[in-house]
């Protein structure tokens, strides 16, 4: 009641610049992507919350009754330990790129600008390759009768082959292969920005490279390592195919739990449970961190 | 400057949105006849000789699993194009057909354990046989829901073990959770694969549906699990030595010999008593199909003899076509993936009804390491 009169306060007339000033261009702007974002991201989004509650028929369909069974079966132990366990993989896979990431990208940062773009693009090229087709190529290196075995014997170092494929240890390395190029890159664009002059001044008040680093360079690419923990830490939670192809259907974590319940086991409703338990998880995450971080620090290239 | 920017863009937007309404309520209506008189051209062409041929055939089967000059020979024999789609699991032929597939495809491959379902949910056509003369020429034995479908290739599930690397002497699923085996087991994979030979080695129904008896196998299956090395990719495992055993379809085993050529060592598995899964692929017309003609055309091709006869040169699997069979070459009549003893004593995978979910559920939890 009272909106309606404070509306009519300053007059149809006003009303309508006002609607031609301020409403009009920002839905110009904000609107296609707006649209595109409800279409693409909100309604699918919505409609896997919607069946999520929903019921699954016998022959695998979808039978649209209200039922909190999907939920019940998460609270099952398996499917906890499962989601530690794909956690604790993800959590592995970031820290192993920022690890290896962030002297990299360090590296690759001081070089001239040339040398570095191509550098940069070293670590593209493997990426124009399907990354199934990379995946197969680790399996055919470290297979009993490859290379890599091969090699280990004929140097004496072991007497029979080695298992290296379908274990939890070459899903790690598929992983953190397959996350790098996220955390080199908003960590290169970061460090690529840092004043040289910052570290002059440190060094010249006495301070060591070690304190620089730890109290100028570090906290100066926060943004960086922030976006690269974003970056390669969600991927790596729900992906699949890593685990699916090197962990030859043995090594299991929640995307390929999600994928089989929406493939051969068919139970839609568990699968969208499952997907909807993993935006709570990575929401969470990302509230958690932006406590410590402000959200607009974030950069990504 | 910025207010010109603004004013172009919500003209754009303006366009934008025109251009979607516009575009619902114009394409609504010409969308909806030619599906109107598709439908009506439809019957017409199944039932009247007037009517042009099919063009255009769509087919959904498993992947590297036809001859591609089979496929190329009928195209050009019958002046088509043929479209394959393929599904990477049993499930996915079925969320076709019950989605309505005939709206996409005119052939679907499934298997017999599926059939009595799909006949039944009315997903799948009867075949009219006076068109496909060819199909005489199968095993009546290996046929189910005659009326509803052609079987195509059929895959015996045994096991296999490289004579020289595996520990133990196999003959009977038992022998399969011999602690000696851990991490030397290839298996295909799939719920409805796995459960079967628990329940045999338990000495129950490979088509249980008594929840005691699959939690049993459920308990078998999770010392399998420990010995097993990796699901799927059998083949490989075998030939490159990562697994010494494997349980997997004759066609996959042919191929492994074949490629293992003179130090073939794999021994197919010596089965006294347990019976060995036998399963067929079928092709089955989806409920409303487009090209009905052309479909039945496709099936009567492939049962010919001579043609199925090249197919399986390349896909050396099973046949129900005996005719096909016996004209067949040497190299695979003597394919030494089927020279076991054991032919007849197989069981088929039946339709267990709603106990599904149960070795769904069940089968979840093995995969889960629960």
């Amino acid at each position: 009641m009272s909106g309606k009169t404070k509306a009519k306060r300053p007059g149809p007339g006003m009303r309508r610049r006002n609607l031609r000033r301020n409403t009009l261009p920002a839905l110009a702007q904000a609107g296609p992507v707006s649209v595109w974002m409800i279409v693409f991201v909100t309604l699918p989004t919505l409609f896997i919350i919607y069946i999520s509650f929903m019921s699954r028929g016998v022959f695998g369909d979808v039978v649209y009754e209200f039922s909190l069974e999907s939920y019940q079966t998460l609270l099952d132990a398996t499917y906890f330990k499962v989601i530690l366990k794909s956690l604790r993989v993800a959590v592995f896979t970031t820290m192993a790129c920022l690890v290896i990431g962030y002297p990299f990208a360090y590296y690759i940062a001081r070089k001239p600008r040339e040398q570095a773009s191509r550098l940069i693009m070293l670590i593209m090229i493997p990426f124009w390759t399907n990354s199934l087709m990379r995946l197969n190529s680790w399996l055919l290196l470290f297979q009993t009768s490859g290379p890599v075995n091969n090699f280990l014997q004929w140097a004496g170092l072991t007497d029979s082959p080695i298992t290296f494929i379908y274990t939890d240890g070459l899903v790690a390395l598929g992983m953190v292969t397959n996350m790098l190029p996220f955390a080199v890159l908003p960590l290169y664009s970061t460090i690529e920005k840092l004043e040289k002059s910052l570290l002059e001044a440190s060094s010249d008040l006495g301070a060591s490279p070690a304190k620089t680093f730890m109290r100028i360079t570090l906290p100066l690419t926060f943004p960086g390592i922030f976006s690269a923990i974003i970056l390669t830490f969600i991927p790596a939670l729900g992906i699949y195919t890593v685990s699916d192809i090197l962990g030859g259907g043995k090594v299991l974590y929640i995307g390929n739990i999600i994928k089989n319940q929406f493939g051969q086991i068919r139970n839609w409703p568990l699968g969208a449970a499952l997907s909807v338990l993993l935006l709570a998880i990575t929401a969470l995450l990302i509230f958690i961190y932006t406590r410590f971080a402000k959200l607009e620090d974030m950069e990504v290239v | 400057m910025k207010k010109t920017l603004a004013l172009a863009l919500s003209l754009l937007l303006v366009l934008a949105l025109a251009a979607c309404g516009g575009g619902d309520s114009s394409s609504g209506a010409p969308a909806s006849t030619p599906a109107a008189a598709d439908s009506t051209a439809e019957p017409a062409s199944t039932g009247d000789d007037d009517t042009p041929a099919s063009s255009e055939l769509n087919i959904y089967m498993w992947q590297q699993y036809i001859s591609d000059s089979l496929i190329a020979d009928f195209e050009a024999a019958n002046n088509c194009k043929i479209n394959l789609s393929y599904m990477s699991d049993n499930a996915d032929a079925i969320t076709k057909l019950t989605a309505g597939g005939g709206q996409d495809y005119d052939l679907i491959m499934t298997c017999d354990a599926y059939m009595e379902s799909l006949v039944a949910g009315g997903y799948v056509q009867e075949i009219d046989f006076s068109a496909i003369p060819n199909a005489s020429n199968i095993n009546e034995a290996y046929w189910t829901a005659k009326e509803y479908c052609v079987p195509y290739l059929m895959n015996y599930i045994y096991i296999v073990y490289n004579s020289e690397t595996c520990p133990v002497e196999i003959t009977g699923y038992n022998d399969l959770i011999d602690p000696a085996l851990k991490g030397q087991i290839t298996t295909i994979d799939g719920a409805r694969n796995l459960f079967p030979i628990a329940l045999i080695a338990l000495g129950y129904d490979p088509n249980s549906t008594e929840e005691s008896e699959i939690a049993e196998a459920y308990e078998w299956l999770v010392k399998f699990n420990e010995n097993v090395v990796s699901y799927g990719s059998t083949e490989q495992n075998l030939t490159n030595g990562t697994a010494s055993v494997a349980l997997t379809y004759d066609g996959n085993v042919s191929w492994a010999m074949a490629e293992l050529g003179e130090n073939n060592t794999l021994k197919i598995a010596d089965f006294k008593e347990d019976a060995v899964q036998l399963g067929f692929d079928l092709y089955v017309i989806p409920t409303g199909a487009k090209h009905i003609d052309l479909a039945e055309k496709f099936l009567n091709y492939i049962c010919d003899p001579e043609v199925m006869a090249k197919n399986l040169e390349e896909y050396p699997y099973s046949c129900p076509n005996d005719a096909a069979v016996a004209a067949a070459s040497e190299s695979y009549q003597n394919d030494p993936a089927r020279d076991f003893a054991y032919k007849e004593n197989v069981f088929f995978q039946e339709d267990v009804g709603e106990a599904l979910t149960i070795y769904n559920d069940y089968y979840q939890k093995l995969k889960v390491g629960g």
